[in-house]
């Protein structure tokens, strides 16, 4: 078998348009989820049960149950409500939903791993609160935080290629087009994971030097 | 309130034997593919410490290409590629287990090497000094805490790779998922059809972590001295 390079150069621009929609879905949505994920890890903590239990079946179901299966929920089950979004918008939420879940127990965990004793050391010796927030546990829970975030990250990046299914134009749905159109399956799908292994790297690389900087406290 | 619910539900009934088939599916494959990753995992293991330097930087190639690509894009490779780069006939469901293996096992791999590292460096050399042969040292010494270490972890990608198994849909395997689109197309219920879907993945997720859970326990009473 030989692999046939005119079919992979006139492939490159429309995957690239792909990829521009999964950025943009990415860019918007995991961001929202560590927002809503820190709500969660809020609630999670809190006095109250009923904030307790809501957070906890939030998380229970984005952990058990499949990304695919929440895409066709929403995309087939919300208009049945009533609520009619572009795939897009589907996509953005969805991602946000998911990442959510996930971050609060990243978050939970990151101020799991604080020492005991820690904050009321540093308020004996005279900190204020905003003081032991800022110089002791904030510095602490980012060096945990950065790894586990990237890779996070580099999951839901993977998992948008799932919106596919609903016709969102991203990398994944133009590969299937161009497949669909060529038969090139060799030529079009390799492209297709090569450039999502390339930015999955990047994001790796990027995650990498976010996790430096992020503990350089530690090698004062 | 309970009258809507169970006729919403008993709309469904006629998609029972389907859905049960459909679970079965899904677990067996994800079993299969996981047993499969699981093997294939230790293999690139030894090869990337053992297998001289040209062969530990094709594993960490390979590792790098599975995780950085997305399990959909690996499932469609096993599916158009492989067949005819092989030139092998295979089944939807054969290509999807092989995906998700293939999938697990790079995990699998770094699972099991963090694993390795995180052991005291000197714990070999210190039990073949007291007299141990190299496979007694492996047996007694390395094994146990590997295999304490790697639960917790392995579990999790278990989890990860039933989650993952939903994809095989996309090539047309009958699992749970093709099950509830199936469903969906018939009825027109999407929002009943895929709730209850999830519920159904909900379940033998949950029951798969509490297992494993479970199996934490029992190790760490079968060996009270690994931490």
């Amino acid at each position: 078998m030989s692999i046939d390079l005119a079919i992979v150069q006139s492939s490159i621009l429309p995957l690239l348009k792909g990829l521009k929609v999964t950025a943009q879905v990415c860019v918007l949505g995991i961001p929202l989820g560590i927002v809503a994920g820190t709500v969660a890890a809020y609630f999670r903590a809190s006095t109250w049960r009923v904030l307790r239990a809501v957070a906890l079946s939030y998380v229970e179901f984005v952990r058990n149950v499949p990304f695919l299966i929440l895409v066709y929920l929403s995309f087939f089950g919300l208009p049945k409500l009533g609520v009619s979004m572009p795939a897009f918008a589907i996509g953005v939420a969805a991602t946000a939903f998911y990442t959510g879940g996930y971050f609060s127990e990243i978050l939970r965990a990151a101020f799991g791993s604080l020492a005991h004793g820690q904050v009321q050391a540093a308020r004996s010796l005279g900190l204020s609160g905003l003081q032991v927030q800022r110089h002791v546990v904030l510095p602490q829970i980012f060096g945990f935080l950065a790894p586990a975030t990237t890779s996070l990250t580099i999951m839901m990046f993977k998992d948008s290629s799932i919106f596919s299914v609903m016709s969102l134009t991203e990398l994944t749905y133009q590969s299937n087009l161009l497949t669909a159109d060529t038969f090139a399956y060799v030529e079009v799908l390799g492209t297709t994971a090569l450039i999502y292994w390339l930015c999955s790297v990047l994001l790796d690389v990027a995650g990498q030097w976010s996790e430096r900087y992020a503990t350089r406290y530690r090698r004062v | 309130m309970f009258a809507f619910l169970s006729s919403q539900l008993a709309v469904l009934a006629p998609f029972f034997h389907d859905v049960i088939a459909g679970a079965i599916t899904t677990i067996l494959s994800s079993v299969a593919a996981f047993v499969l990753g699981i093997g294939i995992g230790a293999v690139l293991l030894l090869v990337r410490q053992h297998g001289g330097r040209a062969l530990a930087w094709l594993v960490i190639l390979y590792v790098s290409v599975i995780r950085g690509t997305p399990a959909l894009i690996q499932m469609l490779v096993a599916y158009y590629v492989l067949p005819a780069v092989l030139n092998l006939n295979i089944s939807p469901l054969q290509a999807g287990i092989l995906a998700l293996a293939l999938n697990t096992a790079a995990y699998v791999s770094e699972i099991l090497r963090g694993a390795l590292n995180s052991l005291g460096r000197g714990q070999i050399p210190a039990a073949r000094a007291l007299g141990m042969p190299a496979f007694q040292a492996w047996r007694y010494i390395v094994f146990p805490q590997l295999f304490y270490r790697s639960i917790p972890p392995l579990t999790n990608e278990f989890t990860m790779l039933l989650k993952a198994s939903s994809l095989m849909s996309i090539i047309a395997v009958h699992d749970l998922a093709t099950v509830a689109r199936d469903a969906t197309l018939q009825t027109n219920l999407p929002l009943q059809v895929f709730s209850a879907t999830a519920a159904v993945y909900f379940a033998i997720l949950f029951i798969a972590s509490s297992a494993s859970r479970g199996l934490e326990r029992r190790v760490a009473k079968v060996l009270p001295n690994v931490h």
